[in-house]
């Protein structure tokens, strides 16, 4: 916000330059007042709010032995409203493409690290990798599953960035775009599948498949939820 | 578990499937072969639109299409439903896209980064916009609205100029803010309805407790005029319209705005049950201030892409005036607004496109030296033109059905303010297009450096131009699609009728 755009010598005084000067002290006051009323109004909604309507955790109990897991949370993700989490995989993908789109990397390879980072990741990285493993299949039957396997994956990514482990390079090339979409591709391939099927319908898993797909989907989706979030740690383009 | 079992068929669910999907995996490959980026992404844009096309014949033969996502009835799980209205601004998308499509091919020829980058990301937006048209289900159009903010910031900052980043990131600010405001409204609806799906919220809505139903509307309601620029939410439209690409430019005018408008309409229509008459008479007055504002704006700029920018601004005004009419009994304002908004689509698509060829060729949009430039582009001026001939709303333009529908109820209402204000945005709308061409017509002072233009851009301007003129000839085709009310009907057929369209 705080850039300035080139203004054309041109520019006439309603042209977008003006924005950018900031507003008048009065002009300001005014907005903090507004905001003021508004988040009070706010304040007043959630106090005035009544009972919660009973959600959707009891057709979630009733529906929940036709999921192939037996984790609510899992159930929903990756089930019940699995096209949500399908939607939100892209919006991790379309982060990293914006954020290639934008610039390069600084790179890894120049990170100096202390004696403390240099020993750090030999220690963490293979326990973490296997953490992840163990949450991903936890995830089934308790609280775990992809994201969170993925936000691991993604800390050791992070974690080998900062101590400047280099990394092979074939790791910068089209491996690591196909492991960022890799998730999507499962999750929608094994979507649209389902929807061939006779009777189906998109994202429909038979309940006898049911944890093998789940399964296999949340496999893909860790990989690629691990290497977007290092990659967007990154901040470019490798 | 079927598709749907109260279904007529399975043309329109497998076509859904098809609008949504296809675009997403030509996003992928694209990703994934950014040296074929460009002839990847112009197959799928070709399937995603014939996909399209189908989808719409199927809704018309058959009437609205379902699928339950999952295999999931509706509290559970997810819904999509294609109605008219849906298909209709799938159709406009569909038009812009495939020849904007066409477009950028030409135009990203030479910059192997933009190109690279454009076409994934494009396809992605094309995906958010067909997957929120089909959604019937408030939380999923919310995962849909951020997938459609993300990739249009990331498309806008896509020339990397500073100009181009100073707009991206207001606009990703401004979206994320309108996101978070709806979300907040569906949140609030789930703590009283228990359910987010479309139909089981407008079956709770009346019984449910007032205040904080009231606030989830408001909340919402305000995110999303934030994301269509309705005046005075409309600063970060120019600098983030203007700076982008041409094609970008085109798709965030022409589409992304309607977007949010789209689900603002579904909101009041479907959900809301009609929503408050004095909610409906604030939005006239902003729209009709939006007229006024963004055309006398329009006609200040001496850049032609910030022109245009303003001129969209001052035709989102538009659509928000059929609110008031609406409530008040005249259901034909909905058509004429919808009618407003795929020639608004149309026409500002090929405008911003014309605007890209001019840059092109003259290396700059200062329109006091535009001169000469209609002996050298005459596609691209005659494009222009047409383009002008539907925002001003003249016959027989999709604009001028549009305005002329609105105009109807407004007389019928007795509004007189209103219909000031339509015809008063009508000329200023001459004023600034003319501006435009008279400049383009004038002989050159001098002999200027120039580029050619390939004509591929040439002919993609003149094509979405004259879409927006046939839509005028289109009304009794079309007008099915757009009935929000019951007594539209009777009077968008007299006047196909009338007018001997």
């Amino acid at each position: 916000m705080m850039l300035r755009p080139r203004t054309d010598r041109q520019a006439g005084p309603a042209s977008s330059a003006r924005a950018d000067k900031g507003l008048p002290p009065a002009a300001r006051a005014l907005l903090v007042l507004a905001l003021l009323a508004v988040f009070a109004g706010l304040v007043l909604a959630v106090l005035s709010l009544s009972e919660p309507a009973p959600g959707l955790a009891a057709a979630v109990d009733e529906r929940i032995d036709e999921s192939g897991v037996s984790h609510p949370v899992t159930a929903v993700l990756l089930n019940f409203r699995g096209y949500d989490t399908l939607l939100e995989l892209v919006v991790l993908v379309l982060a990293v493409m914006g954020a290639w789109s934008v610039g390069r990397a600084r790179g890894c390879a120049g990170n100096v690290p202390g004696p403390l980072l240099r020993q750090l990741p030999r220690l963490m990285a293979p326990l973490m990798v296997l953490v992840a493993g163990y949450l991903l299949w936890v995830g089934a039957h308790a609280p775990g599953g992809a994201f969170q396997a993925g936000s691991l994956l993604g800390g050791v990514g992070i974690l080998l960035c900062l101590s400047g482990y280099p990394l092979p390079g074939w790791a910068n090339g089209p491996a690591l775009r196909v492991s960022a979409v890799l998730g999507v591709a499962v999750f929608a391939a094994l979507g649209v599948v389902a929807a061939l099927l006779p009777g189906g319908a998109p994202l429909d898993w038979p309940p006898a498949q049911a944890k093998t797909l789940i399964l296999t989907i949340e496999l893909a989706a860790m990989l690629s939820i691990g290497v977007v979030l290092a990659a967007l740690f990154a901040g470019g383009r490798p | 578990m079927p598709l749907d079992p109260s279904g007529p068929g399975l043309a329109g669910p497998a076509w859904m499937l098809a609008v949504v999907f296809l675009p997403l995996a030509g996003a992928l490959l694209c990703f994934l072969l950014p040296r074929l980026a460009a002839p990847v992404g112009l197959v799928a844009a070709a399937l995603t639109a014939a996909s399209t096309l189908a989808l719409t014949l199927a809704v018309m033969a058959d009437g609205t299409a379902r699928t339950q996502l999952g295999g999931w009835a509706a509290p559970l799980g997810i819904l999509w439903r294609a109605d008219g209205l849906s298909v209709a601004l799938l159709a406009m998308t569909a038009a812009v896209g495939v020849t904007v499509s066409l477009y950028a091919t030409a135009y990203f020829r030479n910059d192997e980064h933009e190109r690279t980058f454009f076409w994934p990301l494009w396809l992605l937006l094309w995906t958010a916009l067909n997957a929120l048209f089909v959604s019937a289900d408030l939380f999923n159009l919310y995962v849909t609205l951020e997938l459609l903010g993300f990739a249009a910031a990331s498309l806008t900052a896509l020339g990397g100029s500073a100009a181009a980043l100073t707009g991206a990131i207001r606009y990703l600010l401004v979206s994320v803010l309108g996101s978070l405001s709806y979300l907040l409204g569906v949140a609030l609806i789930y703590h009283g309805c228990g359910t987010v799906d479309l139909a089981l919220v407008a079956a709770c809505v009346p019984d449910a407790p007032r205040p904080a139903m009231q606030v989830a509307a408001g909340a919402m309601i305000a995110g999303l005029l934030l994301k269509t620029a309705l005046f005075p939410f409309h600063f970060w439209l120019p600098p983030a319209h203007g700076s982008a690409p041409a094609p970008v430019s085109a798709v965030l005018s022409a589409l992304v705005v309607k977007a949010s408008f789209y689900l603002v309409l579904r909101l009041w229509v479907d959900v809301l049950g009609g929503g408050g008459r004095w909610v409906a008479e604030l939005l006239g007055v902003l729209g009709a201030a939006a007229v006024l504002w963004g055309s006398v704006l329009a006609l200040r700029q001496e850049r032609l892409k910030l022109l245009i920018a303003y001129s969209t601004v001052a035709q989102v005004g538009y659509l928000f005036i059929a609110f008031p009419l609406a409530v008040a009994g005249g259901a034909v304002a909905w058509t004429g607004a919808l009618y407003l908004a795929l020639a608004h689509g149309l026409a500002k698509a090929a405008m911003f496109l014309s605007a890209g060829n001019l840059l092109r060729f003259g290396g700059h949009d200062r329109i006091a030296e535009l001169d000469s430039a209609v002996h050298r582009l005459p596609l691209t001026l005659t494009a222009f033109a047409l383009a002008g001939v539907s925002i001003m709303g003249l016959p027989p333009s999709g604009g001028f059905i549009g305005k002329w529908l609105l105009l109807e109820a407004a007389f019928e209402q007795e509004r007189f303010g209103l219909v000031a204000v339509i015809l008063l945005g009508g000329v200023l709308a001459a004023a600034y297009v003319f501006k435009v061409v008279g400049h383009a017509f004038t002989p050159a002072a001098r002999e200027r450096r120039i580029r050619a233009v390939p004509p591929g851009m040439e002919w993609s301007a003149l094509l979405l131009a004259a879409a927006a003129i046939v839509l005028g000839l289109t009304l009794p085709l079309i007008s099915p699609l757009l009935q929000l009310g019951p007594a539209s009907a009777a009077s968008a057929v007299t006047l196909a009728a009338g007018g001997g369209a």
